[in-house]
């Protein structure tokens, strides 16, 4: 049988840019800010992103590999929320070791994510439905245990993660995303587990007839989700220096759009960490550098709605055109 | 028979299966010696794929025992038939179209290193496999979605083979190959056959069973009805083994003379997929399209229908010029195309057999508000009445049914638009002799009440069998036209290969 495939044909330049957009557009919204803004190109500027990012790119994170297997989870926020609220309350009004309130959050959060695992695996319950029910139900725990109110007062042990930096104003945040990043990158390219997502995402009766394990690999998939979900709380609470039952408000929707604007196929099967990371980066810098121009938040929400839906339709071009190729 | 037990590598016996209280396997016995290739066929619906998933762990069976090399297995689920050596390459390709040859060939079982994934050592052994069953010019990090059809059926033998397999299990590997890919299957099962492996072989395609099958077992209505050597059986006979009763393969014929243009189509071309195609077909008239695999045929009719955007040219249904956008166009215009693939194009596979057929017709049954249930159920009894479609209900899901009845309702559902030009692509395809045979008659009585056929398929018998006039088609052009007295086997290839008359 021989070789017919007629997708060699494009360019070198063009393979690059057909399969990595992402960072093309990623590269232009920052040469565009650079020339606009005077303030935009400066180290201090940039770690500035970086502490703005950090949280969304750590939900991202979670989000990429859910997204993967072909499912979604809209409780990121809230299982931060959730997160952060338990580590603010337990160290300050319940009077708990820093630790043991740190772990506390983020071990609530990855059970929140296994039960989201639980019900969409196992009891076969739509994604959407099943991580929109525990959002809600985990919403209103989180108002339960702040009472409704901001939680000030967090010892700075945990708010030196969220809050601080080391030296050249590198932001412990900033760190922390990219240890995050790492590990997923790790995960996805690395491990049985990865592949089997990546797998079950692009063709589950494949993947099944294969002898990969669905169940499991989405339990965990959603599992790893509420972690990062976890540690997204621990360093909210630093930013923020408190904590508040509605600081998770529109999370999930923007950790959706940076793993998309990442080129991630909100089908499944396809995608890459590194992607994501520069969709996380994209919407950092395009609202850094707004904020830089004064313009103004709501102009802001309008902009980046206009950007995720222009970087869906080059990104759903660049496939048809990719596909045409393969023909 | 006479068979020592030594050489026997698997017994099935007395399998039984339900499905929701509907027994479809009454006590299926099945043996297959080591080193041999070992043919399954039946009619859709005799319980070959019901008994093959059993012996995959994909379902488990009610009833029964099942011994490999003489001990009693237990096969509860996937992971005991890959311990067992069993694999199996799925009529459906099982591949996941993103990932890379190598990723494939080790799903489910990637080498680890140090509890990560070795990728040195997969791709290197993934080139070795690759190798091995005749694909060296790909390279193994290629994401198999690019692979063509035949390609990617190799992939899957080498995944079977990465897998230390045994028992291989073929489900209709050559459904959608041309003649010499499959000939290059065949040389590779039976060289594999030559180093011990035992291959089960399911196929519609009875010449090819009689090519490379060591035994025959015939599955029907969920029993099995006899095993047989190819020698000891005919054609015929093995079809009447299938069906249940004599069975003589003529095909019918609907007498032809000559009727009114229906359908003519004039500088029909659309870049990079076809260039200049013009034919003609009559009333009453069926119009063969012959052509290999991606010759250009399904292209050019979706083109007339409406579906591929860039095709331009000229159309004419009953003499008038028409124009023809989108589906709705042609739908209007009195055209219908079933589609090649059913279950991509051709059916709402979750929604119910009445969903389906009335797809076509909701303008005629829904008036404002109301529905005409009396319509519906007219219609719908009419074409399954009319077309033999075995059901339980209208209210069941077409997956539910069988190849061949899921195809009857693509027609249905067609036929129900009462269009002046049916174009059929493939409609046999993946479907029993019993079922085709059933096509076969449908077409030719459709023709003789003046519908005009365009009838496209890969497979030379029934094109030269069914046809009035054959068009041949090669890489996008058409290369012959073939007339009623001077249709001849070797003619239609000669134009089929590219050379033009």
């Amino acid at each position: 049988m021989s070789d017919e495939s007629g997708g060699m044909k494009i360019g070198r330049v063009g393979v690059v840019f057909r399969q990595s957009s992402p960072i093309f557009i990623f590269a232009g919204i920052f040469i565009l800010m650079s020339i606009a803004s005077p303030y935009f190109f400066a180290w201090r500027n940039f770690m500035n992103v970086l502490r703005q990012s950090a949280v969304i790119g750590i939900l991202a994170m979670g989000q990429a590999l859910v997204i993967m297997t072909a499912g979604i989870d809209l409780s990121v926020g809230s299982m931060m929320t959730l997160s952060g609220c338990l580590i603010a309350t337990a160290s300050t009004a319940w009077g708990l070791h820093p630790v043991i309130a740190v772990a506390t959050g983020v071990s609530a959060a990855t059970l929140v994510g296994l039960i989201n695992g639980f019900l969409t695996a196992k009891v076969k319950l739509y994604d959407f439905i099943a991580t929109l029910g525990t959002k809600t139900a985990i919403d209103g725990v989180a108002l339960l245990i702040t009472d409704g109110l901001p939680v000030s007062k967090i010892p700075p042990s945990i708010t030196v993660i969220g809050g601080k930096a080391i030296s050249a104003g590198i932001p412990i945040a900033a760190i922390v995303f990219a240890l995050i990043a790492a590990a997923a990158i790790i995960i996805l390219g690395y491990t049985t587990f990865g592949r089997n997502a990546l797998a079950i995402g692009g063709n589950s009766e494949a993947a099944r007839v294969s002898g990969v394990d669905i169940t499991k690999t989405k339990i965990m998939a959603m599992a790893f989700c509420g972690l990062c979900s976890g540690i997204g709380g621990i360093v909210i609470v630093g930013r923020l220096n408190s904590a508040n039952a509605l600081m998770g408000t529109n999370m999930e929707l923007n950790s959706i759009a940076a793993v998309v604007i990442g080129g991630t196929s909100i089908n499944g099967g396809q995608g890459t960490m590194f992607g994501t990371i520069i969709g996380v980066l994209t919407m950092g810098v395009l609202q850094n550098g707004l904020e830089l121009l004064n313009i103004s938040s709501f102009w802001q929400k309008f902009i980046l709605g206009l950007v995720i839906i222009a970087v869906v339709t080059l990104d759903t071009y660049r496939r048809k055109k990719l596909d045409a190729d393969r023909r | 028979m006479n068979e020592s037990s030594a050489d026997v590598i698997l017994r099935m016996s007395g399998i039984k299966k339900s499905f929701a209280s509907v027994e479809v396997l009454h006590g299926v016995d099945f043996t297959l010696k080591r080193g041999e290739i070992h043919a399954l066929i039946g009619e859709n619906g005799a319980g070959k794929s019901t008994l093959i998933k059993c012996l995959g762990g994909i379902i488990r069976a009610d009833e029964g025992t099942v011994q490999i090399d003489g001990q009693p297995a237990q096969i509860g689920g996937i992971e005991d038939a890959e311990r067992y050596g069993i694999s199996i390459i799925h009529q459906e390709l099982s591949l996941v179209s993103h990932m890379t040859v190598a990723e494939n060939i080790y799903l489910g079982h990637m080498p680890l290193k140090r509890g990560f994934i070795d990728n040195r050592a997969m791709e290197k052994n993934a080139r070795v496999i690759l190798d091995a069953v005749g694909l060296e010019k790909i390279a193994v990090s290629r994401e198999c979605g690019e692979l063509t059809v035949a390609q990617q059926q190799m992939v899957e033998i080498a995944r079977a083979l990465a897998a230390k397999t045994r028992i291989i299990v073929m489900d209709e590997p050559t459904a959608s190959l041309t003649e010499r890919e499959a000939e290059r299957l065949f040389e590779i099962a039976r060289r594999y056959r030559g180093e011990g492996i035992s291959i089960i072989y399911i196929s519609h395609k009875l010449e090819e069973i009689f090519k490379i099958a060591d035994n025959i077992t015939v599955l029907r209505d969920g029993w099995s009805v006899g095993a047989k050597k190819p020698s000891e059986v005919t054609y015929d006979g093995l079809v009447s083994m299938m069906v249940g009763r004599e069975y003589t393969g003529h095909y019918p014929r609907s007498g032809y003379t000559g009727g009114e243009e229906a359908l003519r189509v004039e500088n029909f071309s659309s870049p990079k997929m076809f260039q200049n195609i013009g034919f003609t077909v009559h009333k009453g008239e069926v119009l063969g399209f012959y052509g290999l695999i991606g010759s250009g045929r399904t292209e050019v009719m979706r083109g007339i229908f409406g579906i591929d955007e860039n095709a331009s040219g000229e159309i004419y249904v009953g003499g008038k010029r028409v124009v023809i956008s989108n589906p709705g166009d042609a739908i209007a215009s009195g055209i219908a195309l079933s589609p090649e693939s059913r279950k991509e194009h051709g059916l709402i596979l979750e929604q119910t057999v009445s969903f389906n057929v009335m797809l076509t017709v909701l303008k005629k049954f829904i008036k404002g508000i109301s529905i005409d249930e009396n319509y519906e159920r007219q219609t719908l009894s009419a074409y399954i009445e009319r077309l033999k479609i075995k059901l339980k209900s209208v209210f069941q899901p077409v997956k539910s049914l069988s190849g061949g009845n899921q195809q009857k309702i693509v027609l249905a559902k067609w036929l129900a638009a009462s269009p002046d030009v049916l174009i059929l692509d493939e409609p046999t395809r993946g479907i029993d002799v019993g079922a085709k045979h059933e096509i076969y008659q449908l077409i030719t009585e459709l023709a003789r009440q003046g519908m005009a056929i365009v009838f496209i398929s890969s497979e030379l018998p029934e094109i030269m069998g069914l046809s009035d006039n054959i068009v041949v088609f090669h890489e996008g052009r058409q290369t012959g036209f073939v007339t009623r007295d001077k249709i001849h086997e070797a003619t239609i290839l000669r134009y089929a290969m590219g050379e033009v008359r």
